[in-house]
């Protein structure tokens, strides 16, 4: 029917969202939707492969390393005083590199790693610092305050390492003595200005004057030739310029915070960038995904002659007024053409584009609120996917003319168990918990094989996942055995009881989420049958957190985490996230899973990360602090004339079926997709 | 008076004589009682602390199930079965169950209707009777200055302007008690002449009361409840509140009519020559004479409430969780049309048909006793 | 008839000032934040609000925002607050789509309740008339949009073809012709949807008419001079039968607005009453209050124009 005089539509793509996309612009967005098109009309320096690995796009490679500082400690006395100042130290330390068998692994690793080692002078001078100080709005973090300190820094040693090593000091250790670094006495090289400080000289001592200190650098060599849509090229300029657009706070960017910890960003030349960090923290690399703006266009300049065009005040007029959020320019595979708010976006391709010009003419995307009519307009064949509702999938995956692709999401369920409380201490009683329940019954009956079980708080399809780690079995008699063990035996009436105790409590979740209210009552209902008293309770989503989850002041709940792929599960897991409005509300605190926690984000290695991420899995697996239950999958229906159509060198078109990657994304060829008047036969396999 | 009753009473047998040959409005009647019948019962069997039929019982292993599909005693807990263990109407998408559902939602349908009707008829009598009985009374300039003072008040007050709006309300306070002295002053012969001016005639009530009903019909109705519905809270009494606030136009329209004709016929005057109370003639006398037609709207109205409630529902700006309205139902059940269709048909046909009963009934019962229409 | 015409020209002007003051009442005093104003969005800093306020004037007095709201859209320069666009640019651009919609409606309407009417009057009490007051009745009880999923479902899943919005969505580079029956396809269930209320309550109304005027004198007259039926029916009875609905064409002109937000939510039609419904949703209270405003200029002028064609058909008529 759409193709009959009209075969134009087979190079059109139409897809349709609920909602209509808010601003244009990567640094300014916060909505799915204009994400979703941003990303089309923009490209970052780097984005991620189908296995969910780094690659270039933008940029054509990077290098990653470190600069590493430390200040020469006087009152160390190193090689038992004989060594002092600071060009006898990196004679030393140097010394020890070029002398074969001088020093031992790991040592020699870490030498080996010394691409240069420079002496900085001492340092005088004043500064104002911005420390935590009360919390004055009450809303249970501290403001910020800002402290006028005067320092007298001693001479330094920069190191710059081939690879970022996290380390690198404690193992410098062995040469210069146990303790060299923690003893460095930064309090005598300040002075505090500002009254009312002086009880804190130590903190704002180690601020100012930080013993050691690592600075990842990461260079992007950025690719050649690539050209903005109006034709300019793009260069390091506009990476800076997009950098300095995202701190600007007169922007209000929602993405301030991924980028606060850049120290410094530096043009080495029209096509390198040298960025450089304040401390180690691998998640930085990735927010260089981050869609790229053509500085010419927006910069000062533009932005007040369009001011003045607009007959606006220039010195109010800020990116966020601009008419690029509505027309925007980017690099990517498809150009755009037009808005009309709450209708459709047009994008055309990118004719030009330096991967090749996308196979799709044109890219809509349609507004149309109601699924319902999304479902219509898919039947009827105006728009070529759709995102199955869950009770459609069953239906829609047995229609022979449509295409389904399954993956899973970004989050999983999980049950949460306070282990500040004595009931829940003992690891064994945890785990009897989670092999009372059936996950995969309510996998089946409440999800309707939706969703995939999940055994640990790392992204399923990921490599940080460890695969080999298996789901607690429902095993109802195991548990009781385990919980025995543990001390609690039946009572006459049929309660588990241990020193006079029947074993009781209340599970929570928050109301208006109809799943976890029915995952609720299962869990009750289980935990019953092996003789736990378990009372639950439906919480308004406000006092669920003000009261229970941010308080720690709740035995067990149900509720859910979304992820990015990133590893780091810091303020999930770590220790010193245990208190009041933080966000490891259960208490888990491991010693081991600590390190392991700050090792994965200081570590930018990937094989490395993947091995702690494997190992720290294991840890929670086993401890089992949550009992975790699933993670929801999604389906998405396209027509099956779309097919994934490749122009060989020699002019040949082969074509092949959409598969989804390894991490269930289905779109990653989009650039490649073409739909053929006909539906193609595939041979088997 | 006796005489009066049995004036009643023939009138009444000689509408249901009319009534009874028009087949349509007395299947209209039979639907019409039988859906007060239902809606009684469900709100008997819904309410409470253990209703006999729990219509927000979630049992998420159970949903969009056929109807008359039985319960899956495996998943679903003894306390938490539907009545008899059967779905009779099947289940939605979070598996409450839709006959349950059903029933409340025939008894909050219900009272949305009434009381929006309810409470546009108490307008529209109201302010058609001031307008058909005093509709030529004069308004005096002072009273404007102190009902505009008195407006301004509560707008301020609405807007959060506390200072001001008191300000003002004193200010209409103030001139309540001006004209109040004048009036005493003036009755005994001895109002001051320099206020005179304060004291001209404007227009007349009836011209004040009709043109606010031109421009309150003005606006388009559904845009205007659904601005208002919208903008508010959502909550059940806003809904009621707002579409009985906007419907009392025509009733107005109605009452002034009958107002103006009755006031001229003969039992009015001689009501007024024995010196009865304008109260007791309004109410007494003139109001059960102009009743009927504000029934029949009434009846239609209710009618036309039940399906405004459904649009707004369908917009999503419908009677909130956890009442469950045939609106709602359905306005739920439209994303299920090709999984679950029952969802959209049982409440759907059910409205068609319970509306379509009022509507039926109504115009009969206009055709029974309108006199012109009798003639022929 | 001049001084008629210039008193109602005023009174209108009149009752169209207190409609302003009640709507923009209406929309300022109701609870609720504009949508530029996100409470969710932790990035927004108690001294954006403040901007935010500023910039809609929602930090001054009522008045004198009433005052600069009435003076910018009257001065075409009221922006919407959710993009910053003209606000009468974009009612403009949805008028326009609205007003297909409602042509072909109001055609339909038209043109099928008069026949259905007369007939139905002309044979009262027979199979046909008491079928049509039946169904006429059944339209106007039923849920718009329950009906409308059904043609829908009805349509898309005998003939699998779009019927959501304006038109299908690549189909710019077609032949013409395609193109006008793509168009064309997708008016005919919301046009029809949109004319099924009015044919039931119009053909009820042109029925009544009719049998009103078959009582009347002249036509009994007529009948027994021994003139046809028909003669006496279509030349007689309907001419005069149809002079109060000429005065019901200054009427129809609100239904432009009021009657679509449904129907255009339904199809997704880009059209006046969608945009209403989504400046609801958003807050943007420009939009909000200008459609209102319309609308309630066209109900006065509907009223206006058929106040003045009832005179021109009735002279007799004077108020």
């Amino acid at each position: 029917m759409q193709v009959r005089g009209n075969p134009h539509r087979l190079e059109e793509f139409i897809t349709a969202s609920t909602g209509d996309a808010k601003i244009l612009n990567p640094i300014l967005h916060a909505d799915s939707a204009s994400s979703e098109i941003t990303s089309l009309v923009f490209d970052g320096l780097i984005d991620r492969d189908e296995n969910l690995r780094f690659r270039g796009r933008l940029a054509e490679r990077w290098d990653i390393y470190e600069e590493a500082y430390f200040y020469i400690n006087p009152r160390a006395p190193v090689n038992g005083g004989k060594v002092s100042g600071a060009g006898p130290l990196r004679d030393l330390i140097l010394s020890y590199r070029n002398t074969p068998g001088k020093a031992a692994p790991p040592l020699t690793g870490t030498l080996d790693n010394i691409r240069d080692i420079e002496i900085i002078p001492p340092e005088k001078g004043q500064t104002d610092i911005r420390i935590p100080g009360p919390d004055t709005d009450g809303d249970g973090f501290p403001e910020p305050v800002s402290v006028r300190v005067r320092y007298n820094r001693p001479p330094r040693l920069k190191i710059t390492l081939k690879k970022v090593d996290q380390d690198f000091f404690s193992n410098l250790e062995s040469i210069l003595g146990k303790g060299y670094f923690e003893t460095f006495p930064s309090a005598d090289y300040i002075e505090i200005l500002t009254q009312g400080y002086e009880d804190r000289l130590q903190d704002i001592a180690r601020r100012v004057v930080p013993p050691v200190e690592h600075n990842p650098v990461i260079v992007f060599y950025l690719r050649k030739g690539v050209k903005f849509h109006d034709g300019h090229e793009f260069d390091a300029g506009d990476v800076k310029f997009t950098y300095e657009a995202i701190m600007n706070p007169k922007n209000l960017s929602p993405r301030t915070a991924d980028y606060e910890p850049v120290k410094r960003l530096e043009i080495l030349n029209k096509y390198t960038v040298k960025i450089v960090y304040k401390r180690l923290y691998s998640p930085a690399f990735g927010t260089w995904g981050m869609g790229m703006l053509p500085e010419h266009l927006l910069n000062a300049e533009a932005l007040r002659k369009e001011a003045e065009s607009k007959g606006m005040d220039p010195d109010k007029f800020t990116l966020r007024d601009s008419d690029f959020n509505r027309h925007p320019v980017g690099t990517g595979p498809f150009v755009f053409r037009e808005w009309k708010s709450d209708q459709y976006i047009v994008l055309d391709r990118n004719e030009d584009y330096w991967e090749g010009a996308p196979n799709y003419k044109s890219y809509t995307y349609r507004v149309i609120p109601k699924p319902l009519n999304q479902a219509f307009e898919f039947y009827g064949g105006a728009i070529d996917n759709y995102a199955a509702q869950p009770h459609e999938v069953a239906r829609l995956k047995k229609d022979p003319r449509y295409q389904s692709f399954s993956g899973l999401s970004f989050g999983y369920t999980y049950i949460g168990y306070n282990m500040r409380r004595e009931l829940f201490k003992d690891k064994r009683v945890r785990r009897a918990l989670g092999m009372a329940i059936d996950t995969d019954k309510i996998i089946r009956y409440v999800m309707y094989d939706q969703a995939e079980r999940i055994t640990g708080p790392f992204v399923k399809q990921t490599d940080y996942y460890d695969k080999s780690v298996k789901p607690l079995p429902y095993d109802p008699e195991g548990a009781l055995r385990l919980l025995k063990e543990a001390g609690w035996k039946k009572n006459s009436e049929g309660w588990l009881e241990k020193d006079g105790k029947v074993f009781a409590f209340t599970l929570i979740t928050n109301s208006g989420n109809e799943l976890r209210k029915s995952i609720l009552t299962i869990a009750q209902d289980s935990w019953k049958k092996i003789g736990i008293d378990v009372k639950t309770d439906l919480v308004e989503w406000t006092v669920f957190l003000g009261k229970h989850v941010n308080t720690g002041n709740f035995d067990a709940l149900i509720l859910g985490w979304s992820m990015g792929i990133d590893p780091d599960l810091y303020q999930i897991w770590h220790s010193s996230q245990t208190g009041n409005n933080q966000l490891n509300f259960v208490g888990f605190k491991n010693k081991e899973a600590d390190d392991l926690i700050i090792k994965i984000r200081q570590e930018y290695d990937y094989d490395k990360q993947v091995q702690y991420c494997h190992q720290l899995h294991r840890i929670i697996a086993d401890e089992q602090p949550y009992t975790f239950l699933y993670v929801a999958k999604w389906t998405a229906v396209l027509d099956k004339k779309i097919v994934i159509m490749e122009r060989l060198p020699s002019g040949e078109k082969r074509i092949k079926r959409i598969t989804p990657t390894k991490t269930g994304n289905y779109m990653f060829y989009f650039n490649k997709w073409i739909k053929l008047p006909f539906e193609p036969v595939f041979e088997a396999g | 008076m006796t005489q009066g009753l049995a004036e009643e009473v023939s009138r009444f047998t000689e509408a249901w004589r009319i009534f009874k040959k028009n087949r349509l409005a007395v299947w209209g009647l039979v639907i019409f009682v039988a859906f007060f019948i239902v809606a009684v019962a469900g709100w008997f069997l819904t309410t409470g602390e253990n209703p006999v039929l729990d219509p927000a019982k979630v049992r998420l292993s159970e949903k969009l199930l056929r109807p008359l599909t039985p319960v899956n005693t495996e998943m679903v807990k003894p306390g938490d079965r539907p009545l008899f263990g059967i779905y009779l109407l099947g289940t939605d998408d979070l598996g409450r169950d839709v006959f349950a559902r059903m029933m409340q939602g025939a008894w909050v349908s219900l009272t949305v209707g009434f009381v929006a009707v309810g409470i546009s008829v108490m307008i529209g009598i109201i302010l058609g009777g001031i307008a058909g009985y005093y509709g030529r009374v004069r308004i005096k300039f002072m009273h404007v200055l102190c009902l505009i003072a008195f407006f301004v008040s509560m707008i301020l007050l609405a807007s959060g302007q506390r200072e001001p709006a008191l300000d003002s309300f004193v200010i209409a306070l103030l001139l309540a008690g001006v004209s109040v002295v004048y009036h005493y002053l003036s009755v005994r012969g001895g109002a001051p002449k320099m206020l005179e001016f304060l004291f001209f005639d404007t227009f007349s009530v009836d011209t004040l009361i009709m043109r606010f009903v031109d421009i309150m019909l003005c606006f388009p109705s559904f845009f205007l409840i659904l601005t208002i519905v919208a903008l508010l809270p959502a909550s059940i009494y806003n809904i009621m509140i707002v579409i009985g606030l906007t419907s009392w136009m025509g009733t107005t329209r109605f009452v002034r009519a009958e107002f103006l004709s009755l006031r001229e016929q003969d039992f009015v005057s001689a009501a007024k020559a024995m010196g009865l109370s304008d109260i007791s003639i309004i109410f007494r006398h003139m109001m059960p004479n102009a009743i009927a037609p504000v029934l029949v709207s009434a009846t239609i109205g209710i009618a036309m409430a039940i399906l405004t409630e459904a649009g707004l529902s369908f917009l999503g700006f419908g009677v909130p969780p956890p009442h469950a309205t045939w609106g709602n139902i359905l306005a739920g059940g439209e994303r299920f049309i090709f999984d679950a269709p029952w969802l959209m048909y049982i409440p759907g046909f059910s409205i068609l048909i319970v509306v379509l009963s009022f509507n039926l009934f109504g115009e009969g019962l206009r055709d029974a006793l309108n006199p012109r229409l009798r003639k022929r | 008839m001049f001084s008629f015409t210039v008193r109602s020209f005023f009174q209108k002007l009149v009752t169209l000032f207190f409609i302003s003051i009640i709507s923009f009442l209406v929309v300022y005093l109701a609870p609720g934040k504009p949508s530029q104003i996100d409470p969710l969005n932790p990035k927004f800093t108690p001294e954006d609000l403040v901007r935010y306020r500023k910039e809609f004037n929602l930090d001054k007095p009522l008045h004198v925002q009433y005052y600069l709201y009435y003076r910018n859209l009257f001065s075409g320069q009221l922006k919407s607050w959710k993009d910053n666009q003209p606000v009468m640019g974009k009612i403009r651009e949805r008028v326009k789509n609205s007003l297909w919609l409602f042509l072909v409606g109001t055609l339909i309407t038209w043109s099928l309740s008069f026949p259905v009417g007369i007939s139905a009057a002309l044979r009262r009490g027979s199979f046909f008339d008491r079928f049509s007051t039946f169904i006429a009745y059944v339209l106007i009880s039923i849920p718009g949009f329950f009906f409308a999923y059904i043609l829908i479902e009805l349509v898309v899943r005998a003939f699998n073809v779009p019927v959501i919005g304006m038109y299908t969505f690549g189909m710019a580079q077609a032949d013409t012709i395609y193109q006008v029956m793509d168009r064309i396809w997708h008016m005919v269930l919301p046009s029809i949807l949109m004319a099924l209320g009015g044919i039931a309550l119009l053909s009820r109304y042109v029925r009544a008419q009719m049998l009103e005027i078959i009582h009347e004198d002249y036509i009994r007259t007529a009948r027994a001079k021994g003139l046809s039926s028909d003669v006496v029916y279509y030349k007689h009875g309907f001419r005069n039968a149809l002079l109060p609905f000429v005065t019901m064409f200054g009427l129809i002109l609100p239904g432009l607005i009021g009657g679509s937000v449904i129907i255009e939510s339904i199809f997704a039609w880009p059209g006046i009453g969608r945009m209403a419904f989504d400046a609801i949703l958003a807050r943007d209270y420009p939009v909000i209050l200008t459609i209102n405003f319309i609308s309630a200029v066209l109900v006065l002028a509907g009223t206006f124009i058929s106040d003045l064609l009832y005179m021109v058909v009735d002279p007799r008529i004077r108020l």
